[in-house]
């Protein structure tokens, strides 16, 4: 209950990021925060009390962790980071144009 | 394992290998690279009309179906490729788009071609990746692969219009990204399983509040995905910012990919009776409906060729989400018409409004004055596209928005006929808003035949094969018009893997 409640404080901390914040930067901040919430959340799910699931020679494991939500949370990662290099690029690339990095001024522009 | 299950997989390969040579091929001759682009694409379709050949007799029967599965093949958790008659329809017409695509933009393109061709293919790659895959993770791999592929072809030409398109496109595309994680990590938790047919077999022993939860978040991803009605203003600004060609792929066929992904979450994955019994059907139709008219109404006042025609596909892919949420037989065939429809008139339309950009200074619609005059057989063939996007009589756009209608009429949602036709009546006025202004005569400066004759020659020259692909999906337009039954045969047996998701389930699980 206690990983539920702290997925969704996290969840609604980097949407609320996202949505209200005008800071391009900081909706990117807000973006990393939701995905980490969601990873963490996953995580914290595999984790049943038991051995890490790597094949040990001569060895018994009786109860292992799940492995397949670590092997997502892991890709996801690699898609969080590619995400978030590609966006600040596209921010530094905007703000060459417009001198700004504020949404509302941005948008405000034309139309 | 035959060779054609082998396929499958060279199907996703093979464009992705092609990019990977184009992302190194910038000291290549232009020539060189332009026949590796397009007999790249014409290899993909020749692959996936062979396999449309080979298994006729298969397909005729509703019997067609290949797969192909690597990893350990006695757990769970292994990559699994399916085609059915379904994705069969999808990857074909999908894959033909593009071909003609790729032609179009050989000429197109003239700066950093090699950094287009790469992106260009990997889009390939991952939109039939996404069209073949029975399995969640994969899907979700494919469709964020689709997002990160085409922004930066959206802002491929770096100016700060289109710099901001692709970051707002960016933004959304990542947010519903997120969603349909959350979805899939619920579905895992619930059924121990990600492959599809196996959540299937199972989702209906998930308690109906997490059903309630799982259905919800798909919902919001392939919404924002597909652009309708409360989430919808990314749309026109990504696809009125990039070069034309990639209008024409995000409108015409990307749009229709997450068409596809929706079809094969909610009829095979999760049955659509979940859907109807939650009572999100008539909540998603009411908002495809309400989303398809305000697409055309917003149509009405953007002042930008491209703008207009983005807002119209908002129009067009509400109403074919709209009549697909009728559940009918009717309504299948009239929506997977229109998609085919709807894919070749709207790639035609962009690439057009590509060419005609060639000779204004801009899209908006003052610059447009007297471009009727200026290349006239290219206007022609925008006019006959806009006519059949309209739905004028023997063009293909008719039929399929008549079988629409029809759907509608059958259901007996009479909101849904008024939009269908209420949405060409306000098309009518906004094509005719341009077709109008480009038939403006304006002053042209004088000059000596001499000097008109040699300029017209080299631009000729320099234009050929764009004009030709247009042409080309002119005479389609009109052809496939008079002979729409050429589709019927594919439609009724991707209708046949709609109505019957048991079949495919079986089949996954079973080989």
């Amino acid at each position: 209950m206690f990983n539920n409640l702290i997925f969704i404080i996290l969840f609604m901390l980097g949407f609320y990021a996202l949505v209200m914040k005008t800071n391009l930067i900081k909706n990117v901040i807000g973006l990393n925060i939701m995905e980490a919430a969601v990873f963490f959340w996953v995580i914290s799910f595999s984790d049943v009390g038991g051995e890490v699931s790597i094949h040990k020679l001569g060895e018994e494991v009786t109860k292992f962790n799940d492995p397949v939500p670590q092997a997502l949370t892991l890709t996801g990662i690699v898609i969080g980071a590619s995400t978030a290099a590609l966006l600040l690029t596209l921010i530094i690339e905007l703000n060459k144009f417009s001198g700004t990095i504020d949404r509302e001024k941005i948008e405000g522009l034309n139309d | 394992m035959s060779w054609m299950n082998i396929e499958l997989v060279l199907l996703i390969v093979l464009p992705a290998v092609i990019a990977v040579i184009m992302a190194f091929s910038s000291s290549f001759k232009q020539r060189t690279r332009n026949i590796l682009a397009v007999t790249g694409a014409g290899i993909e379709l020749c692959l996936v009309f062979s396999l449309f050949l080979l298994n006729f007799e298969a397909v005729k029967s509703s019997e067609f179906f290949l797969q192909f599965t690597t990893g350990y093949s006695n757990t769970p958790f292994v990559i699994n490729f399916a085609m059915d008659n379904l994705s069969l329809l999808f990857s074909l017409i999908v894959t033909a788009a593009v071909f003609l695509i790729v032609i179009f933009s050989t000429q197109y393109i003239r700066d950093k071609e090699s950094r287009y061709f790469a992106l260009f293919f990997l889009v390939l790659a991952s939109i039939q990746g996404s069209i073949l895959t029975a399995d969640l993770f994969t899907l979700y791999l494919f469709i964020e692969a689709i997002t990160v592929f085409t922004t930066p072809l959206i802002s491929f030409k770096k100016t700060e219009k289109t710099t901001r398109a692709a970051l707002q496109y960016f933004f959304y595309g990542i947010t519903g990204g997120v969603f349909f994680f959350i979805s899939i990590i619920l579905i895992y938790f619930n059924l121990g399983t990600l492959k599809m047919a196996a959540v299937a077999d199972s989702f209906a022993l998930i308690s109906t509040p997490m059903q309630l939860t799982i259905i919800i978040f798909f919902l919001l991803a392939l919404l924002i995905k597909l652009g309708i009605f409360p989430i919808h203003f990314w749309l026109p600004r990504a696809h009125s910012a990039c070069p034309a060609p990639i209008s024409a792929l995000l409108s015409g066929v990307l749009l229709k990919v997450y068409l596809y992904i929706f079809m094969r979450l909610f009829w095979t994955m999760i049955a659509f009776d979940f859907l109807v019994e939650l009572h999100l059907s008539a909540f998603v139709l009411d908002l495809a409906l309400v989303s398809s008219l305000i697409g055309h109404v917003f149509a009405l006042q953007a002042d930008e060729l491209k703008k207009m025609l983005a807002y119209s596909s908002i129009g067009h892919i509400g109403m074919i989400l709209a009549v697909l949420m009728l559940n009918t037989e009717a309504a299948f065939y009239g929506g997977l018409l229109h998609i085919i429809a709807h894919m070749m008139m709207k790639s035609g339309l962009f690439l057009s409004s590509g060419y005609l950009l060639r000779t204004t200074l801009s899209h908006h619609i003052d610059d447009l004055k007297g471009i009727g005059h200026k290349n006239r057989l290219v206007f022609i063939a925008f006019i006959i596209i806009c006519l059949g996007t309209i739905g004028m009589p023997p063009l293909i756009g008719f039929v399929s928005k008549w079988f629409v209608l029809l759907a509608f009429l059958e259901a007996r949602h009479y909101f849904g006929a008024f939009v269908v036709g209420a949405g060409s009546i306000i098309a009518l006025i906004y094509y005719l808003r341009y077709i109008s202004q480009a038939y403006e005569t304006v002053k042209t400066e004088n000059k000596t035949l001499r000097e008109e004759l040699v300029s017209l020659k080299v631009f000729f020259k320099s234009t050929n094969i764009m004009k030709n692909v247009i042409y080309l999906f002119t005479l389609l337009i009109i052809i496939f018009g008079l002979s729409y039954q050429f589709f019927e045969m594919p439609i009724n047996t991707a209708i046949f893997e709609l109505l019957n998701p048991q079949k495919y389930i079986e089949l996954v699980l079973g080989g």
